[in-house]
């Protein structure tokens, strides 16, 4: 028998294939018993033979970037296309502050590093600020930030380090730490005539526009995620001169964990405009703007796997909609998705302009502040004449109302049962697969998931509603759209539009949405897919009758409700908001262009029933039918509940 | 685990690599002898040292620092019988003598066996064991 197979990886099947190589030329009879001194030369071989394959197996893994596993592959991979793996990024809070003096100075300094402590969750944060804020002293007191301009402070506490530059070695200027944000990391040279620090170098992420004079490095991420300073070569960039002093100053901070406190005790560096420390003659109250957000982990592997190769593919241009997806995630660290609409796909169309939704990892909207952030630093990679808007992020929620069935032979206690049903569905709505722009609500999979809770669980019903959340202008003149993005169900006699409750201007009366299909003369459906929206009241005898008919229009092809102009002056639900549902006429929900899909554990309805039929109690299923009975359609209720 | 087969010519490699005086060819041992040192190669291997094959070999050792008694050499003589009989299919009509020898502290073992496929009379061995730290 021939050698000629190459692909085993098994010791076994390589020791297999050893024998049967001997087997047909060698002298030896033996290799095939355990206990012979053959079998022990076979072994190593095989051993060897293992080892090898191994090896070569893991090294050609690591060296791709679909493969590779191990960080520092990864991100070493990555840096062939010119990416740079996001760093940790501190948590950061908005600020003001006014510190009473005595001093004489005209001006106070507030050192960089240190300057408040934060309290969260039995844990104290330091916070600090990356440069020196200095503010002028009027009337004794120096303020520091105003509510429209507050001073800034990161999470994590600022370190120094220092190079003496040396020429004839080949040097390599690494930060030792890692939980570094490199967002912070400022970096000063001081040459041989200069004084003080010495000049700030700018931070680049390529190099384009820069010539042999500028003064600019870039940072990549070297092992055991420490950071590594790269400088000009005289060519690209500045190169530095011998025994120049550089003088890098950078946060490291905790990440994730600094979210969250909301009041600070004050612990900063003062100096007056000698740089003498000053001492405030009072105690410095911190306000907040902002409570601390926006820390985050360092990207991990899969992230860089996935952003590496569109960052590189977008080439520092947004052009198609996944080159924003990886422009937004590389200078919005925060975001968690991204979904970009061309204009000319907008009804009507916008031609020139590009809709951005960004969904944050913390919470659900960005600040107006963050949002003019990311689009001027988009300006530099988009398209000269292309407008770029940020829009609020909508939400689809998708809600449950589910019906199950038990055996209550099989278990003790049914709102345990309850529990942990509810358990795997808020488990299931962290699904990628749901929480994402373009995301699709799969109708079997949830079916599917209920009945596999526990083997209790005999059948379930389960409808599906679509919910968006209305935000009201109170008290002003408005009209309003809402996209669901799927097509609603048509129950030609109405109720398939339900809102929460509010009141119109001109009554006090609570009022609802509710709709009709339009009809023609013979009272059948007219086939145009569309429908009045009218708002309803309900009577002092708990009797519904229409309060405003036809406030708007209803689309139910598209999913599309319209109200015309009115003035909603409060809402039942708290933030103004009026939440209308409507039933999908599939079950499976999708989250189209700028929708975001979220299933809506919380708002869900989760009944649990027992089922008198397998537990033996009703044989005949005459009681099961009569008492046990659930609709798999929608109830009649013309209000949400 | 081998198969099983039967085989009139059993040729090993010998670990003494000593090449023949005249041919300078590499020892062979053969029929018996090549049986008689597989046995002995099970039986000195510990379970773990075979790549793979953890249980390929026999706890003898862990038996020498017990008392040099009868009891002991039973359960020796059983290790010896199980891991022979499992991993040698070429023997038959395997068995095992252990002596305890408690001047020596040391057990004098004696296997005997048949070969399966060769006619010749039954063949021993016998070998020493004995603590040797």
């Amino acid at each position: 028998m021939p050698f000629t197979q190459f692909t085993n990886l098994d010791f076994d099947q390589i020791k297999t294939e050893i024998k049967g190589y001997l087997r047909s030329n060698s002298n030896f009879t033996d290799f095939d018993f355990e206990g012979s001194n053959f079998s022990v030369l076979i072994d190593t071989l095989a051993y060897n033979t293992y080892i090898n394959a191994f090896n070569a197996n893991l090294a050609v893994n690591e060296s791709f970037l679909d493969a590779a596993t191990v960080r520092e592959n990864v991100v070493s991979l990555a840096r062939n296309i010119g990416y740079v793996p996001r760093s940790k990024s501190a948590a950061k809070a908005q600020v003001t502050f006014s510190v009473p003096t005595s001093s004489s100075s005209r001006t106070l300094t507030l050192n960089a590093g240190l300057v408040a402590v934060g309290p969260f969750d039995n844990t104290s944060y330091r916070f600090s600020i990356p440069e020196n804020v200095t503010s002028v002293i009027r009337n004794g007191v120096a303020v520091f930030g105003t509510a429209d301009e507050p001073i800034e402070i990161l999470q994590g506490t600022v370190l120094t380090k220092q190079f003496l530059v040396n020429n004839s070695v080949d040097q390599r200027f690494i930060l030792d730490n890692p939980n570094i944000d490199a967002s912070t990391i400022r970096t000063y040279v001081k040459g041989v005539n200069d004084t003080g620090l010495g000049r700030e170098f700018a931070k680049i992420d390529n190099i384009l526009h820069i010539n042999k004079n500028s003064e600019i490095y870039l940072i990549q991420e070297i092992s055991d995620e420490r950071y590594e300073l790269l400088f000009g070569d005289g060519y690209f960039g500045k190169k530095l001169e011998n025994n120049s002093v550089i003088t890098v100053r950078y946060i490291i901070t905790d990440g994730e964990s600094g979210n969250g406190p909301n009041t600070f005790d004050f612990q900063g560096n003062l100096v007056d405009e000698n740089g003498i420390r000053t001492t405030p003659t009072g105690s410095i109250p911190i306000t907040v703007v902002q409570r601390a957000i926006n820390g985050g982990e360092i990207e991990n592997v899969s992230s860089i796997k996935y952003f590496a190769p569109r960052l590189y593919s977008a080439q520092y241009r947004a052009v198609t909609s996944r080159d924003y997806e990886a422009i937004i995630s590389s200078i919005y660290p925060n975001t968690e998705s991204v979904a970009v609409v061309g204009g000319e796909e907008l009804v009507p169309p916008q031609f020139g302009t590009v809709q951005i939704s960004i969904k944050p990892k913390n919470g659900s909207y960005i600040s107006d502040f963050d949002k003019q952030n990311i689009l001027n630093k988009l300006k530099k990679y988009s398209i000269a004449g292309i407008n770029q808007k940020i829009i609020d992020l909508k939400v689809l929620y998708v809600e449950l109302d589910s019906t199950i069935y038990y055996d209550i032979s099989k278990i003790s206690n049914a709102s345990d049962l309850k529990t942990r049903i509810t358990s795997a569905l808020t488990t299931y709505s962290k699904d990628i697969d749901m929480n994402r722009f373009g995301g699709r609500f799969k109708y079997s999979k949830i079916l599917q998931l209920i009945d596999r809770v526990d083997s209790a669980v005999t059948s379930n019903i389960t409808k599906v509603i679509i919910r968006r959340d209305m935000k009201a202008l109170l008290n002003q003149f408005a009209q309003y759209e809402l996209c669901f993005g799927n097509r609603f169900h048509i129950n030609p006699i109405g109720y398939n539009i339900k809102s929460t409750g509010f009141t119109i201007s001109g009554s006090n009366d609570i009022v609802y949405l509710t709709d009709v299909p339009n009809k023609d003369v013979n009272g059948n459906l007219d086939g145009s897919g569309k429908g009045t929206v009218s708002a309803i009241k309900k009577t002092d005898n708990d009797q519904l009758q229409v309060a405003q008919r036809a406030v708007g229009t209803v689309d139910y092809t598209k999913g599309e409700i319209l109200l015309n102009t009115i003035n909603i002056t409060s809402t039942q639900a708290n933030n103004a908001i009026v939440e209308v549902q409507a039933f999908p006429d599939s079950n499976d929900v999708i989250g189209l262009k700028d929708l975001y899909l979220s299933l809506d554990v919380s708002s869900s309805r989760i009944n649990t029933i027992k089922d008198v039929i397998a537990s033996g109690e009703d044989i005949s299923g005459v009681s099961f039918a009569r008492d046990y009975y659930t609709s798999s359609y929608s109830n009649g209720d013309l209000e949400r509940k | 685990m081998s198969t099983r087969r039967i085989s009139r010519a059993f040729k090993d490699i010998s670990f003494s690599f000593d090449p023949h005086p005249v041919t300078k060819d590499l020892p062979v041992l053969v029929n018996e002898r090549a049986i008689i040192r597989s046995v002995r190669n099970i039986v000195e291997t510990i379970p773990t040292e075979r790549f793979f094959n953890s249980t390929l070999g026999s706890d003898i050792r862990r038996s020498l620092f017990e008392f040099v008694d009868i009891g002991t050499a039973l359960v020796i003589e059983e290790q010896i019988t199980n891991s022979v009989q499992f991993y040698e299919p070429r023997i038959d009509n395997l068995k095992v003598e252990v002596d305890p020898q408690p001047d020596n502290n040391s057990f004098n073992c004696n296997v005997f066996f048949d070969i399966v496929g060769l006619d010749i009379p039954t063949t021993n061995f016998s070998f020493i064991l004995e603590a040797t730290r």
